[in-house]
């Protein structure tokens, strides 16, 4: 369990520099004060968390075909960078119209963090890798879960100065500057999940 | 009535033939020193091409000072170094490679010269791992990485934001389709779009950190379209070049054509929103006088990079991305814009203030443009010579 918490403190920064281009837009568009950024994060974490939970599960059932299957794990990264870049697009596109997107993030202010942190949880980084490279020589389930769980609690530490950017809560520019990169962001990954997938399935 | 005024403005800036020319002669020895000193003069090409090339930067600087206008001179050497660059540097990459294509070989042994609008993509990954994510090399070869970034320290810090009008290379095809627009198709854009350069810029060093690679160059950049590209051999170069080539006919081409503003660097350019960063942390700044002002808003129509809006206007300043090209100072009809230095009492001395702008402006673009213009201009002499640019 240490190892792997030590795992995440070395590799942490990378983590966050992995995870920021989609929480970063979402917090400074979402900025209204440092309480409601904290809990934005958490919501982002716990997503995050669950993310790595499931892939320490499926990484334990489905390991092997996995793993052995390059092909398959492009084509499904692929996937998920898709959804990621739909899910940020649908919130990006709100940045003309501050009542509508007002509204829409109201309704589903609960699923949109916690959906994308699920969703860059579930990223192939390089920190990621080599967590999942030891947690796939735990001997039990529950010893690679403890292993993730471990992982995600030493990432999560650099996390903790985002809800700061909560200070920010007067400039309303912030707020249109966070949905445009929430955009910019969704058509990268639109392109690269699009790569992915065509490489994965066309091999 | 304005016609008036605007004379009145000129003549309140413009200096007397004896002054201008007095205040010519420092230009005209730094620049003799800037832009012949290197070149093999024996050479006849060279000799001519450098020749051209000082007379021409040295007539601009004199106007400038002689007529009081900023933006309709600086406007012409940026341009006509702009156009020259491409020339130039397509010719060295065809020289070098034989092809516009920068292959996997050429990125492995880092032979991309450092562009400048990747800089503030590099500095987060250089602080995380202590390396440069560019294939360039250090200090060899064309536009090193080193060479680069202390030129761009050395002049943002002098002009700030003035580097989008006094020095990038790219900024001027833009000014140029811009400049060529007689009546905007496209009269208004939404303020908001004013604040996409930010959302591109966090977005491609966020990316560039998480991906270790400078993501601007890989999928956004409109330029690579008239500088060099990765070669086109798999889906995703294939895609990239069609990114880059929407991009340029759009941003670069189509807008500027339609609106006579400079949309790529206004509306799009990353770069452009961290220069404007140093806007704040350099002396010198744009002006509006609110007592001579009779809020006529020309100046909004009239900027090209969407650096004034009413509230700008109103508070007597121009917004943080303002690139200093002194449009507004000339079409003023009121004169009530001008050059400013920090913490001096404004429009005490606005001829000082605008001189001392001058200098290092006028000094960084003839260096950089004087460069692409004279690399231009020796490359169509040896076309006109020799029937080819290059060899």
């Amino acid at each position: 369990m240490w190892e792997g918490f030590l795992l995440g403190l070395a590799t942490g920064v990378t983590c966050l520099a992995y995870c920021s281009p989609v929480l970063l837009p979402f917090l400074l568009g979402e900025a209204q004060d440092v309480r409601r950024s904290a809990g934005l994060t958490l919501q982002f974490l716990g997503g995050r968390l669950l993310g790595y939970l499931l892939f320490a599960v499926a990484a334990w059932w489905a390991g092997q075909l996995w793993r052995q299957s390059g092909l398959m794990r492009e084509a499904a990264m692929g996937g998920i960078y898709v959804l990621l870049a739909l899910l940020l697009l649908a919130y990006g596109r709100g940045f003309k119209s501050e009542a509508c997107a007002g509204q829409m993030v109201k309704k589903k202010t609960a699923a949109w963090p916690a959906t994308l942190g699920l969703l860059t949880g579930l990223n192939l980084c390089p920190p990621f890798l080599l967590a999942f490279a030891a947690a796939a020589q735990t001997q039990t389930l529950r010893d690679s879960l403890l292993y993730f769980f471990s992982f995600f609690i030493g990432t999560s530490l650099y996390f903790l100065p985002l809800p700061l950017l909560g200070f920010c809560r007067r400039r309303a520019e912030l707020k249109t500057i966070g949905r445009l990169a929430a955009l910019v962001a969704a058509v990268f990954y639109l392109y690269r999940g699009i790569l992915m997938m065509a490489g994965g399935l066309i091999p | 009535m304005t016609g008036i005024a605007s004379e009145t403005k000129q003549n309140e800036m413009g200096l007397s033939w004896g002054k201008a020319a007095l205040l010519s002669l420092p230009m005209l020895l730094l620049t003799a020193l800037l832009l012949l000193h290197g070149h093999n003069l024996k050479d006849p090409l060279q000799a001519i091409a450098a020749g051209i090339t000082y007379l021409f930067a040295n007539y601009i600087f004199f106007k400038m000072l002689r007529s009081g206008r900023t933006h309709r001179y600086r406007s012409i050497f940026f341009v006509a170094a702009s156009v020259l660059f491409v020339v130039s540097f397509l010719a060295n990459m065809f020289e070098m490679r034989g092809t516009m294509e920068l292959s996997t070989a050429n990125i492995l042994d880092g032979e991309a010269p450092l562009c400048p609008l990747v800089i503030p993509a590099l500095l987060i990954p250089a602080a995380l791992t202590q390396t440069i994510i560019f294939p360039g090399s250090m200090f060899a070869g064309y536009a090193g990485v080193a060479t680069m970034i202390v030129l761009w320290i050395g002049f943002s810090l002098a002009v700030g934001r003035g580097w989008c009008s006094w020095i990038c290379f790219f900024g001027g095809m833009d000014e140029g389709m811009a400049s060529l627009c007689k009546k905007p198709s496209i009269r208004s854009f939404d303020q908001r779009w004013t604040y996409l350069p930010w959302a591109v810029l966090l977005a491609v060093v966020l990316l560039s950190a998480a991906t270790l690679s400078p993501a601007y160059c890989e999928w956004l950049c409109p330029f690579k379209t008239v500088t060099e590209y990765p070669a086109v051999n798999s889906l995703e170069t294939g895609l990239q070049a069609v990114i880059f080539v929407s991009l340029f006919l759009g941003l670069v081409i189509y807008l500027p054509l339609k609106s006579g503003k400079r949309t790529q660097c206004g509306l799009f350019c990353p770069f452009g929103a961290f220069q404007s960063l140093f806007n704040r942390c350099n002396s010198f700044a744009v002006r509006i006088d609110r007592a001579r002002c009779v809020d006529c808003k020309i100046c909004l129509k009239e900027c090209p990079t969407f650096s004034l809006n009413e509230a700008s206007l109103a508070a007597g300043e121009t917004r943080s991305s303002c690139t200093k090209c002194g449009r507004c100072i000339d079409r003023c009809p009121r004169g009530a814009i001008s050059y400013h230095i920090k913490g001096t009492e404004f429009l005490r001395h606005p001829k000082t203030a605008r001189l001392l702008f001058l200098y290092p402006a006028f000094i960084f673009m003839a260096v950089i443009g004087g460069g692409c213009i004279f690399g231009g201009l020796l490359r169509l002499l040896k076309l006109l010579t020799t029937g080819s640019m290059i060899g």
